[in-house]
């Protein structure tokens, strides 16, 4: 089926693109990998009578890191140019992962990490790694710019906390604490590409200062972090009591759906199971 | 809607078409430019049967607009034979039996050419990685896999 009619726009810069959303904010939509809006469009639950392809403009293709400043991801930085990233996947471990599990291998040619988070689905895979690495997303209008943390972007289904006039200009990720390590487990129906049933993420360090995040995808409205465990290595105890104390806070505290990929019993399982492994699997081979 | 100039690459020759703004790459290549090597299919990406190679890298054409590919160049399966000259890829399909009902063929065949252009000599894991994003319904992936592996012991 043919998508529905609109015009094509492509700023050659930020600012031709804050003039653009100023004047269509509320007809527009943005364009960068086009793996989610075209799909949508193609099913008619976006009808834009505007569509800004952001490609055109070079400062949101910059992925950079430093010692101080961490990671800057750009807008229009692809998935797989994430993958290819050396200190990706020495330094951001749990990212990468996540980013490896997302869909395959040619949607990752186009999709973005900006994208994902923009569609805001409860199964975005890049979400709950953003959540424990404490990610900010940088967010320009024709009015200025702001700072959102990550654990404020997500407001609903599909929903973030983007205003009309506003877009993403890059997602900045400070370096981890030193010694932490991190891990993504994403629960498919396939091994192949799909939604995830529920993925976890977790950034743990158990030398120097001790630390436990968890985050979830499909569990909840938004993708979720367990503020509720990072207490628990304060609290001592064996390894095995403080992933069994994670396991059924998590479990506790998430609220998933019954849906064509799994029954809500299922995934509250699913959620313990999948928390259990990744724990185990950072904190025991240390 | 508006409508754009755009000037690209296909298989080595250069096109200077006009495309509506909703036109996607698929429709340019089977409709425009008769090119219907390259299949529709599922339309929203999870097919991969309308994979081209844009700049050489594997794309899925339904979910890529006409006019975002002006400038780039693009391949399609009727652009990997040299005159009469089946490339190794396709070769080795034929010989492993790889090609059943068909229709997945192209994608299979173009994903493999770019993998086996960044990485010479895979290993399975690697060959099942960079076809993930296909499917085939006669469901014959074991003889792909064997094709695209034998073809990189060729090349």
């Amino acid at each position: 089926m043919p998508l529905p009619k609109f015009d094509y726009i492509k700023p050659r810069t930020t600012e031709e693109l804050s003039v653009a959303l100023a004047e269509h904010g509320a007809d527009a939509k943005l364009l960068a990998g086009g793996t989610d809006l075209l799909v949508l469009m193609r099913d008619r639950l976006v009808r834009p009578k505007y569509v800004i392809d952001i490609k055109g403009i070079e400062d949101l293709h910059k992925l950079s890191w430093d010692e101080r400043r961490g990671l800057t991801i750009g807008a229009a930085v692809t998935l797989n140019e994430l993958i290819a990233s050396k200190v990706i996947r020495e330094r951001f471990s749990v990212l990468w992962k996540a980013v490896d599990t997302l869909a395959d291998p040619t949607i990752r040619n186009r999709a973005t990490l900006v994208g994902n988070i923009c569609n805001a689905s409860p199964a975005a895979d890049t979400a709950p790694a953003l959540l424990v690495l404490d990610a900010e997303v940088e967010v320009v209008s024709a009015k200025g710019r702001r700072v959102i943390p990550i654990r404020e972007f997500f407001k609903g289904v599909k929903r973030t906390s983007l205003e009309r006039g506003e877009f993403v200009k890059v997602v900045r990720i400070p370096n981890p604490p030193d010694g932490a390590r991190g891990d993504y487990l994403k629960w498919g129906r396939t091994r192949g590409e799909d939604l995830a049933v529920v993925g976890v993420a977790a950034l743990v360090a158990n030398s120097g200062k001790k630390i436990m995040r968890i985050a979830l995808s499909s569990v909840a409205p938004t993708p979720l972090r367990i503020f509720e465990v990072e207490k628990i290595p304060k609290g001592g105890g064996s390894v095995a009591e403080q992933i069994s104390k994670a396991v059924s806070i998590v479990r506790e505290k998430i609220s998933p759906i019954t849906d064509v990929r799994g029954g809500k019993e299922y995934r509250i399982h699913m959620a313990g199971v999948l928390t259990k492994r990744t724990l185990e699997g950072l904190l025991e081979a240390n | 809607m508006s409508r754009h100039k755009i000037s690209l690459v296909v298989n080595g020759d250069r096109y200077e078409v006009e495309v509506e703004a909703n036109r996607t790459l698929l429709q340019l290549l089977r409709e425009d430019l008769d090119l219907t090597g390259t299949k529709l299919a599922c339309e929203r990406g999870d097919c991969g049967l309308c994979t081209v190679l844009v700049d050489g890298v594997p794309t899925k054409s339904c979910l890529v607009l006409a006019v975002e590919v002006d400038g780039r160049d693009v391949t399609t399966i009727e652009g990997l034979a040299e005159e009469e000259q089946l490339s190794p890829v396709q070769r080795a399909f034929i010989k492993h039996g790889s090609v059943q009902c068909g229709f997945c063929t192209p994608a299979f065949i173009l994903a493999a050419e770019a993998l086996l252009k960044r990485n010479p000599n895979p290993t399975e894991e690697e060959v099942k990685e960079a076809v993930g994003g296909i499917l085939c319904r006669c469901t014959g992936y074991r003889q792909i896999i064997d094709a695209i592996l034998d073809a990189s012991k060729e090349k």
